[in-house]
Protein backbone atom coordinates (compact mmCIF):
# COMPACT_ATOMS: atom_id res chain seq x y z
CA UNK A 1 0.00 0.00 0.00
CA UNK A 2 1.38 3.12 -1.11
CA UNK A 3 2.27 5.82 1.92
CA UNK A 4 1.18 9.19 1.66
CA UNK A 5 3.29 11.65 2.71
CA UNK A 6 2.09 14.66 4.80
CA UNK A 7 3.87 17.43 5.40
CA UNK A 8 3.90 18.44 8.89
CA UNK A 9 6.37 20.98 9.08
CA UNK A 10 4.34 23.91 9.14
CA UNK A 11 1.98 25.39 11.53
CA UNK A 12 -1.50 26.86 10.27
CA UNK A 13 -2.44 30.23 11.66
CA UNK A 14 -5.05 32.18 10.83
CA UNK A 15 -3.60 35.78 10.31
CA UNK A 16 -4.92 38.25 13.20
CA UNK A 17 -3.07 41.21 12.33
CA UNK A 18 -6.25 43.01 10.39
CA UNK A 19 -8.42 42.51 12.93
CA UNK A 20 -7.47 45.60 14.05
CA UNK A 21 -8.76 47.31 11.23
CA UNK A 22 -11.68 45.53 10.78
CA UNK A 23 -13.14 46.61 14.50
CA UNK A 24 -11.98 50.23 13.79
CA UNK A 25 -13.90 49.72 10.13
CA UNK A 26 -17.09 48.66 12.47
CA UNK A 27 -16.64 51.54 15.05
CA UNK A 28 -16.16 53.75 11.44
CA UNK A 29 -19.44 52.30 10.30
CA UNK A 30 -21.69 52.98 13.26
CA UNK A 31 -19.90 56.55 14.05
CA UNK A 32 -21.21 57.57 10.54
CA UNK A 33 -24.21 56.02 10.08
CA UNK A 34 -25.50 57.52 13.57
CA UNK A 35 -28.12 59.66 13.31
CA UNK A 36 -28.88 62.17 16.33
CA UNK A 37 -32.23 63.64 16.66
CA UNK A 38 -31.44 66.89 16.50
CA UNK A 39 -33.86 69.68 18.08
CA UNK A 40 -31.83 72.53 20.02
CA UNK A 41 -33.95 75.48 20.64
CA UNK A 42 -37.19 73.34 21.21
CA UNK A 43 -36.30 71.01 22.81
CA UNK A 44 -38.37 69.81 26.40
CA UNK A 45 -35.70 68.82 28.87
CA UNK A 46 -36.58 65.28 30.87
CA UNK A 47 -36.22 67.20 33.53
CA UNK A 48 -38.80 69.29 32.57
CA UNK A 49 -41.16 66.59 32.10
CA UNK A 50 -43.96 65.59 34.59
CA UNK A 51 -43.34 62.49 36.76
CA UNK A 52 -45.66 59.82 36.80
CA UNK A 53 -45.94 56.10 38.29
CA UNK A 54 -48.11 54.02 36.08
CA UNK A 55 -45.82 55.15 32.73
CA UNK A 56 -45.71 52.54 30.03
CA UNK A 57 -43.81 51.88 26.54
CA UNK A 58 -44.64 53.34 23.73
CA UNK A 59 -43.79 52.01 20.44
CA UNK A 60 -41.78 54.46 18.57
CA UNK A 61 -42.40 53.33 15.33
CA UNK A 62 -46.09 54.59 14.90
CA UNK A 63 -45.68 58.09 17.30
CA UNK A 64 -45.48 61.52 16.25
CA UNK A 65 -43.98 63.63 18.68
CA UNK A 66 -46.13 67.09 19.94
CA UNK A 67 -43.48 69.34 21.90
CA UNK A 68 -45.45 72.04 23.99
CA UNK A 69 -43.04 74.58 26.09
CA UNK A 70 -43.67 76.69 28.53
CA UNK A 71 -44.61 79.80 26.65
CA UNK A 72 -47.02 77.92 25.00
CA UNK A 73 -45.42 77.33 21.76
CA UNK A 74 -46.22 74.02 19.96
CA UNK A 75 -43.49 71.96 17.73
CA UNK A 76 -44.38 69.52 15.66
CA UNK A 77 -42.20 68.58 12.66
CA UNK A 78 -39.74 70.82 13.42
CA UNK A 79 -42.74 73.66 12.93
CA UNK A 80 -43.30 75.62 15.89
CA UNK A 81 -46.75 77.37 15.69
CA UNK A 82 -48.97 78.79 18.41
CA UNK A 83 -52.55 78.48 18.76
CA UNK A 84 -54.24 81.57 19.19
CA UNK A 85 -57.42 81.36 17.47
CA UNK A 86 -59.60 79.15 15.56
CA UNK A 87 -57.88 80.17 12.34
CA UNK A 88 -54.49 78.69 13.84
CA UNK A 89 -55.32 75.05 12.33
CA UNK A 90 -51.32 74.11 11.39
CA UNK A 91 -51.61 70.74 13.95
CA UNK A 92 -54.83 69.76 12.83
CA UNK A 93 -53.45 69.79 8.90
CA UNK A 94 -50.23 68.38 10.05
CA UNK A 95 -51.92 65.50 11.73
CA UNK A 96 -55.01 64.91 9.38
CA UNK A 97 -51.67 64.23 6.52
CA UNK A 98 -49.88 62.13 9.18
CA UNK A 99 -53.04 60.16 9.68
CA UNK A 100 -53.80 59.11 6.46
CA UNK A 101 -50.38 57.87 6.30
CA UNK A 102 -50.29 55.65 9.12
CA UNK A 103 -53.98 55.23 10.76
CA UNK A 104 -52.27 54.15 13.98
CA UNK A 105 -50.55 56.64 14.83
CA UNK A 106 -49.84 57.76 18.53
CA UNK A 107 -49.81 61.54 19.00
CA UNK A 108 -46.76 61.76 21.84
CA UNK A 109 -46.72 65.30 24.16
CA UNK A 110 -43.47 66.34 25.86
CA UNK A 111 -44.94 68.68 27.60
CA UNK A 112 -43.34 71.62 30.09
CA UNK A 113 -44.61 70.53 33.65
CA UNK A 114 -45.67 74.27 34.10
CA UNK A 115 -47.39 74.76 30.84
CA UNK A 116 -50.67 76.09 31.67
CA UNK A 117 -53.01 73.27 30.64
CA UNK A 118 -55.11 75.83 28.25
CA UNK A 119 -52.50 75.19 25.41
CA UNK A 120 -52.74 71.91 25.55
CA UNK A 121 -56.41 71.45 25.57
CA UNK A 122 -56.48 73.72 22.49
CA UNK A 123 -54.08 70.86 21.30
CA UNK A 124 -56.24 68.40 22.04
CA UNK A 125 -59.09 69.70 20.47
CA UNK A 126 -57.54 69.97 17.65
CA UNK A 127 -56.22 66.27 17.60
CA UNK A 128 -59.78 65.77 18.31
CA UNK A 129 -60.86 67.05 15.14
CA UNK A 130 -57.76 65.43 13.04
CA UNK A 131 -59.65 62.37 14.44
CA UNK A 132 -56.05 61.22 15.85
CA UNK A 133 -57.46 60.04 19.64
CA UNK A 134 -54.81 57.71 21.01
CA UNK A 135 -52.08 60.28 22.40
CA UNK A 136 -49.80 59.44 24.95
CA UNK A 137 -48.26 61.88 27.57
CA UNK A 138 -44.77 61.86 28.19
CA UNK A 139 -43.44 61.10 32.05
CA UNK A 140 -40.93 60.60 33.96
CA UNK A 141 -40.56 57.24 36.19
CA UNK A 142 -41.44 59.07 39.72
CA UNK A 143 -40.17 57.27 42.20
CA UNK A 144 -42.26 54.57 44.35
CA UNK B 1 34.58 61.69 22.38
CA UNK B 2 33.26 58.73 20.68
CA UNK B 3 29.65 57.78 22.29
CA UNK B 4 28.94 54.39 20.91
CA UNK B 5 25.45 54.23 20.05
CA UNK B 6 23.56 50.53 20.10
CA UNK B 7 21.54 50.09 17.31
CA UNK B 8 20.93 46.06 18.01
CA UNK B 9 17.23 45.04 17.23
CA UNK B 10 14.37 46.64 15.66
CA UNK B 11 12.45 48.90 17.03
CA UNK B 12 8.52 48.74 16.80
CA UNK B 13 5.25 49.42 18.27
CA UNK B 14 3.40 46.75 19.78
CA UNK B 15 -0.13 46.76 17.77
CA UNK B 16 -1.31 43.34 18.79
CA UNK B 17 -3.77 44.94 21.43
CA UNK B 18 -5.01 47.58 18.92
CA UNK B 19 -8.10 45.04 17.82
CA UNK B 20 -8.64 44.80 21.87
CA UNK B 21 -8.64 48.71 21.86
CA UNK B 22 -11.32 49.03 19.20
CA UNK B 23 -13.19 46.45 20.49
CA UNK B 24 -13.53 47.66 24.16
CA UNK B 25 -14.73 50.79 22.53
CA UNK B 26 -17.40 49.31 20.62
CA UNK B 27 -18.97 47.97 24.20
CA UNK B 28 -18.02 51.23 25.75
CA UNK B 29 -20.32 53.03 23.21
CA UNK B 30 -22.62 49.96 22.78
CA UNK B 31 -23.07 49.65 26.58
CA UNK B 32 -23.65 53.76 27.18
CA UNK B 33 -26.21 54.79 24.56
CA UNK B 34 -29.16 55.10 25.41
CA UNK B 35 -32.40 54.87 22.72
CA UNK B 36 -35.13 57.51 22.73
CA UNK B 37 -37.39 55.59 24.50
CA UNK B 38 -40.84 57.05 24.79
CA UNK B 39 -42.71 56.20 27.46
CA UNK B 40 -45.71 57.71 28.72
CA UNK B 41 -49.05 57.51 30.27
CA UNK B 42 -51.28 56.60 26.76
CA UNK B 43 -54.87 57.71 26.79
CA UNK B 44 -57.73 57.45 24.37
CA UNK B 45 -59.55 60.96 23.58
CA UNK B 46 -63.27 60.61 22.83
CA UNK B 47 -63.96 61.44 19.32
CA UNK B 48 -65.82 64.64 18.50
CA UNK B 49 -69.68 64.45 18.08
CA UNK B 50 -70.45 64.82 14.80
CA UNK B 51 -72.68 68.60 15.58
CA UNK B 52 -70.12 69.58 18.57
CA UNK B 53 -71.55 73.12 18.99
CA UNK B 54 -70.67 74.62 22.66
CA UNK B 55 -72.66 72.86 24.92
CA UNK B 56 -74.55 70.23 23.11
CA UNK B 57 -72.19 67.64 23.70
CA UNK B 58 -73.27 67.71 27.24
CA UNK B 59 -76.69 66.60 27.60
CA UNK B 60 -76.75 63.45 29.00
CA UNK B 61 -77.02 64.01 32.70
CA UNK B 62 -74.86 61.30 35.08
CA UNK B 63 -75.42 61.25 39.01
CA UNK B 64 -72.32 61.17 41.04
CA UNK B 65 -73.01 57.33 40.67
CA UNK B 66 -71.89 56.83 37.85
CA UNK B 67 -69.61 59.89 37.06
CA UNK B 68 -66.99 61.81 39.68
CA UNK B 69 -65.76 65.09 38.53
CA UNK B 70 -62.53 65.53 39.56
CA UNK B 71 -61.68 70.06 38.84
CA UNK B 72 -58.54 71.04 39.23
CA UNK B 73 -58.20 74.57 40.28
CA UNK B 74 -55.29 76.94 39.16
CA UNK B 75 -53.76 76.67 42.67
CA UNK B 76 -53.47 73.06 41.91
CA UNK B 77 -56.44 72.55 44.09
CA UNK B 78 -58.72 69.68 43.41
CA UNK B 79 -62.77 70.10 43.65
CA UNK B 80 -63.99 66.54 44.63
CA UNK B 81 -67.34 66.45 42.80
CA UNK B 82 -69.46 69.04 45.30
CA UNK B 83 -67.03 69.37 48.14
CA UNK B 84 -64.81 72.27 48.57
CA UNK B 85 -62.02 72.68 46.99
CA UNK B 86 -58.60 71.14 48.96
CA UNK B 87 -54.85 70.13 48.36
CA UNK B 88 -55.72 66.17 48.01
CA UNK B 89 -52.45 64.29 48.28
CA UNK B 90 -51.25 61.11 45.91
CA UNK B 91 -51.93 58.36 49.27
CA UNK B 92 -55.78 60.37 49.85
CA UNK B 93 -56.43 60.40 45.95
CA UNK B 94 -55.82 56.70 45.59
CA UNK B 95 -58.16 55.88 48.49
CA UNK B 96 -60.60 58.17 47.00
CA UNK B 97 -60.12 56.50 43.94
CA UNK B 98 -60.59 52.84 44.67
CA UNK B 99 -63.45 53.46 46.88
CA UNK B 100 -65.24 55.26 43.66
CA UNK B 101 -64.04 52.10 41.92
CA UNK B 102 -65.59 49.81 44.91
CA UNK B 103 -69.11 51.71 44.53
CA UNK B 104 -69.10 51.05 41.03
CA UNK B 105 -66.65 49.34 38.70
CA UNK B 106 -67.63 51.40 35.60
CA UNK B 107 -67.13 54.58 37.40
CA UNK B 108 -66.41 57.43 34.64
CA UNK B 109 -63.61 60.06 36.18
CA UNK B 110 -63.81 63.48 34.53
CA UNK B 111 -60.90 65.78 35.03
CA UNK B 112 -61.64 69.19 34.04
CA UNK B 113 -58.48 71.55 34.69
CA UNK B 114 -58.86 75.10 34.50
CA UNK B 115 -57.28 76.83 31.48
CA UNK B 116 -54.96 78.40 34.08
CA UNK B 117 -53.36 75.21 35.65
CA UNK B 118 -50.14 73.51 35.26
CA UNK B 119 -50.24 70.73 33.31
CA UNK B 120 -47.98 68.43 36.07
CA UNK B 121 -51.06 69.07 38.29
CA UNK B 122 -53.75 67.28 35.45
CA UNK B 123 -51.16 64.38 34.81
CA UNK B 124 -50.75 63.93 38.41
CA UNK B 125 -54.51 62.99 38.51
CA UNK B 126 -54.45 61.11 35.68
CA UNK B 127 -51.37 59.34 36.68
CA UNK B 128 -53.04 58.20 40.21
CA UNK B 129 -56.28 56.83 38.10
CA UNK B 130 -54.64 54.65 36.06
CA UNK B 131 -52.60 53.73 39.13
CA UNK B 132 -55.75 52.90 40.38
CA UNK B 133 -56.87 51.08 36.91
CA UNK B 134 -59.71 53.60 36.41
CA UNK B 135 -60.09 53.30 32.61
CA UNK B 136 -63.06 55.51 32.02
CA UNK B 137 -60.93 58.96 32.19
CA UNK B 138 -62.35 62.23 30.60
CA UNK B 139 -60.31 65.29 29.81
CA UNK B 140 -61.75 68.65 29.84
CA UNK B 141 -60.97 72.41 30.89
CA UNK B 142 -63.52 74.72 31.98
Amino acid sequence: MAKINRSRDRDIEIPQGSMGDIAFLLLLFFMVTTVFVQEKQFWVDRDRWPQAQSIERIPRNNTATIYVMKNETILLDDVPSKIESEEDVYVKNALIAKKAENPEIVVCFRTDRETKYGAMSDVMRQLQDAETLVVAFEAQQKDQ
Amino acid sequence: MNISRKRKGKVSIPTASTADIAFLLIVFFMSTTKFDVKEGIKLVLPAMAPDSAEGKAETIQLGEDKMTRLQIQEDGTIILNKEAARHIEDAELDSIIQQKLRENQDMIFRVITDRNAQYKDMIRVVDRLKAQKAEKISLSTN
